[in-house]
């Protein structure tokens, strides 16, 4: 017993320490989108920690030591919900030890509540289907709506957490979504020609892209949802899109070229390597950029 | 003359077919007329009430506009503030509690006939797996949020020992999630912090079975009745310490008794990313065990006294591309210190109660490379290390006879999915001097229901 209460001794003093002040808002972010739109509303009040890069699936990812040290420490959390990060978001939440930013908490945003989602399962989503999301599809970053829309979710929830700042937030969102608003006419002026056109995809990632200029997806690559291309499946898709125009394949920087590489040799299409996030490539450093090198690829 | 007018009159009245109407082409046109105005009147009526409901309806699609047009901003702010603070939170499909089901089947072939360890005594879960074809043990796994301060899970196996079906409480606990300062308090039954592979679930290994270090120190894993409190740092880099105490009944403890706590544990750990590719973890743990008293080898050794274990465990993982999804290489390597002070009993070799006060160590290092997305080979070694025997023990299950017992694993795997895998082993296991085991296994893995989580 002697030993027992040594240790827990220890252990109250090691946590009893005073925890530091911080000045900053600490804003976990799951994907790089949304550590950049955090950005642009939080500008100098906060610091973003991003949990992933533009080269990594977001969804394969697991809960390591780093990200669980930045939960700890985070007074605001945006991911994207809707079971996209559910293999290692819910480990950091049970492990990390801050109410706050549990899921329905003050400090919590999941853009997928906040959005109408495309592909949701109306009818029984059974994993012989691949990994689907029953809840919907989570890749809601790529329609530039959604981000204005989030900006203002993102400005409120900041201005929750940090009232002292909250004129900042206010105005930063109201500059954002002014010149946002601009990029989007601009965007759709400039992708009013892609409307219809015909692309094949690695996988689901580009749906709301696709939506919202009016582009149709033809076939996937993967022959079921998380599932990676085999030889098979492609001769198959290589069939399904005879005599159509197709105009490209889209792939994203964490998926792997080789599918695609050997239908564009055998069909005869373009790939088009899009950045699908903030850091995608070296043009798109933020998300207006993203938007822009987005457009400018699919042209 | 009479009786004739009358019967003809009657005859007449039967006769005619129609009396009413053949006698009143003007009452008809009078009822033609009652029922015109009739009709008008309802008609005039129904108009009214046509244009009621127009009037009404357009009234209603006025308030719609207004609300319509109010909407936008009002929807603006209801949408953008947070969800209600939830009673539930579910997390994995429409499920509450999300519930999960492993299945796991393997087959075992070995060339000995025996697999005892020389000098340990291993506990029946650290026992070689079973030969043949077997359908190892399937986990049932239910968790959810109880609500908003507090998450339960309970996992229970169903496992076949020796012909017989048992069920097994691998997990059942309680743990929070509103408290402050990175602190968790778990309660319940649950695999303690210690060294790396003991918190985890069979199923989520690397290999088909735990590595020697672990069936002998851990008898495959620590999960005890208890209460466990850890708290992660607020520093730059990841820190975690934590510690409990427990009933004292899992092997290595045992024997627990009254209202003592059997055993406690503690552990710290760090752990960071190395640039964008590389992630890393190392521990140290120990868990305590007083006043055991711990049947093994198919209760032919009994073990009395205080067994204290040591651990330290190392992890890194390194993605060549950045993206773990493509390919990674995980390094892992534990090591075990055990201390022992107290009685060792082999009522096989009539040892009697001999007195032992000595340490047995062991380590082992794995290593296994995704080459491709759904491919997977590894590696390990594992080794032990038994204590000196004493004279009263020469000859019994705690004499290695100069034999430090090894396995030497290599496995390769392919993941279908998140949700499936399958896997083909081969190990060499010298565990005892003159034992050379050649072990084949093929394993399936596959979960249903909730979606698994990817541990680090």
């Amino acid at each position: 017993m002697k030993k027992l209460s040594l240790m827990i001794l220890t252990l109250g003093v090691l946590v009893a320490s005073p925890s530091f002040a911080f000045a900053k808002t600490n804003i976990f972010a799951c994907a790089p989108e949304w550590g950049a739109l955090a950005q642009e509303i939080g500008g100098d009040k906060v610091d973003i920690y991003t949990a992933s890069n533009a080269n990594q699936d977001i969804h394969h990812m697991r809960a390591k030591p780093s990200l669980l040290a930045a939960m700890r420490k985070a007074d605001l959390v945006i991911c994207s919900g809707a079971s996209l990060e559910i293999g290692w978001l819910p480990i950091l939440l049970n492990k990390a030890g801050n109410n706050q930013v549990q899921e329905g908490g003050i400090g919590s945003v999941m853009a997928s509540d906040y959005v109408p989602l495309l592909d949701v399962m109306q009818e029984k989503a059974d994993r012989s289907m691949g990994h689907v999301h029953p809840e919907g599809n989570p890749h809601i970053h790529l329609d530039p709506n959604n981000i204005l829309f989030l900006s203002k979710v993102i400005a409120e929830r900041l201005s929750e957490i940090d009232a002292s700042n909250s004129s900042a937030y206010q105005s930063n969102q109201v500059s954002f979504e002014n010149s946002w608003t601009q990029a989007i006419a601009q965007w759709d002026n400039e992708g009013s020609h892609l409307k219809g056109q015909q692309v094949v995809v690695y996988h689901k990632s580009w749906t709301y892209l696709l939506n919202w200029l009016g582009m149709e997806a033809v076939a996937s690559l993967e022959p079921k949802p998380g599932i990676p291309p085999n030889a098979s499946h492609l001769k198959q898709v290589l069939q399904d899109i005879e005599g159509k125009n197709v105009k490209a394949i889209l792939i994203a920087p964490f998926e792997n070229e080789k599918g695609a590489k050997w239908l564009s040799e055998k069909a005869n299409i373009p790939i088009i390597k899009l950045p699908f996030t903030v850091g995608g490539n070296a043009q798109s450093t933020d998300l207006k950029t993203m938007f822009d090198d987005t457009l400018q690829r699919l042209k | 003359m009479s009786k004739k007018l009358l019967l003809a009159a009657s005859a007449a009245v039967l006769l005619n077919t129609s009396p009413a109407l053949a006698a009143s082409d003007a009452d008809l046109a009078a009822i033609k007329a009652d029922i015109q105005a009739m009709r008008a009147a309802y008609e005039s009526k129904i108009e009214q009430l046509e244009q009621k409901v127009e009037t009404l309806s357009a009234q209603q699609d006025q308030t719609a506009a207004k609300i319509a047009t109010v909407e936008p901003a009002a929807g603006e702010q209801v949408a953008t503030q947070r969800p209600a603070t939830m009673q539930r939170n579910i997390k994995d499909s429409s499920f509450n509690p999300a519930i999960g089901v492993i299945l796991n089947g393997k087959y075992n072939s070995f060339s000995e006939n025996e697999g005892d360890v020389a000098g340990f005594a291993i506990g029946e879960e650290g026992e070689r797996g079973t030969e043949g074809l077997s359908i190892d043990e399937t986990e049932l796994n239910f968790s959810a949020s109880v609500d908003d301060k507090f998450r339960g899970s309970a996992t229970i196996a169903l496992a076949e020992h020796g012909g017989e079906t048992e069920v097994e409480i691998e997990e059942v606990f309680i743990a929070t999630t509103a408290l402050p300062a990175g602190i968790e308090v778990k309660a319940g039954r649950f695999f303690s912090e210690l060294g790396y592979l003991n918190s985890h679930h069979t199923h989520t290994d690397d290999f088909a079975d735990r590595p020697l270090t672990n069936r002998a120190f851990l008898d495959g894993n620590y999960g005890d009745d208890g209460i466990q409190v850890s708290a992660v740092l607020p520093t730059p880099i990841y820190t975690e310490i934590g510690g409990g105490i427990f009933r004292g009944d899992d092997n290595p403890a045992g024997g627990a008794e009254g209202s003592d706590i059997g055993a406690w544990t503690a552990y710290g750990r760090v752990g960071g990313d190395i640039g964008d590719k590389t992630s890393w973890r190392v521990g140290l743990s120990t868990l305590q065990a007083d006043d055991v008293s711990r049947d093994a080898n198919e209760d032919e050794v009994n073990f009395s006294g205080d067994s204290d274990l040591y651990i330290a465990d190392a992890r890194a993982v390194y993605a060549p591309t950045g993206n773990n999804a493509e390919q990674e290489i995980i390094f892992q390597g534990e090591y075990f210190y055990r201390d022992e002070d107290g009685t060792y009993e082999d009522t096989g070799a009539a040892t009697g109660a001999v007195d032992y006060d000595d340490g047995q160590s062991g380590w082992y290092a794995q290593s296994v490379y995704k080459f491709a997305p759904q491919w997977r080979a590894g590696a390990r070694f594992s080794q032990l290390y038994a204590g000196d025997v004493p004279t009263g023990l020469v000859g019994s299950a705690l004499d290695d006879e100069g034999h430090d017992p090894w396995a030497a694993t290599a496995m390769v795997d392919w993941t279908n999915s998140e949700f499936s895998r399958l896997r083909a082993q081969y190990s060499r296991e010298e565990v005892a001097d003159g034992q050379e085991d050649n072990q084949f296994t093929l394993q399936y893995i596959m979960s249903l229901g909730a979606h698994g989580a990817h541990n680090y």
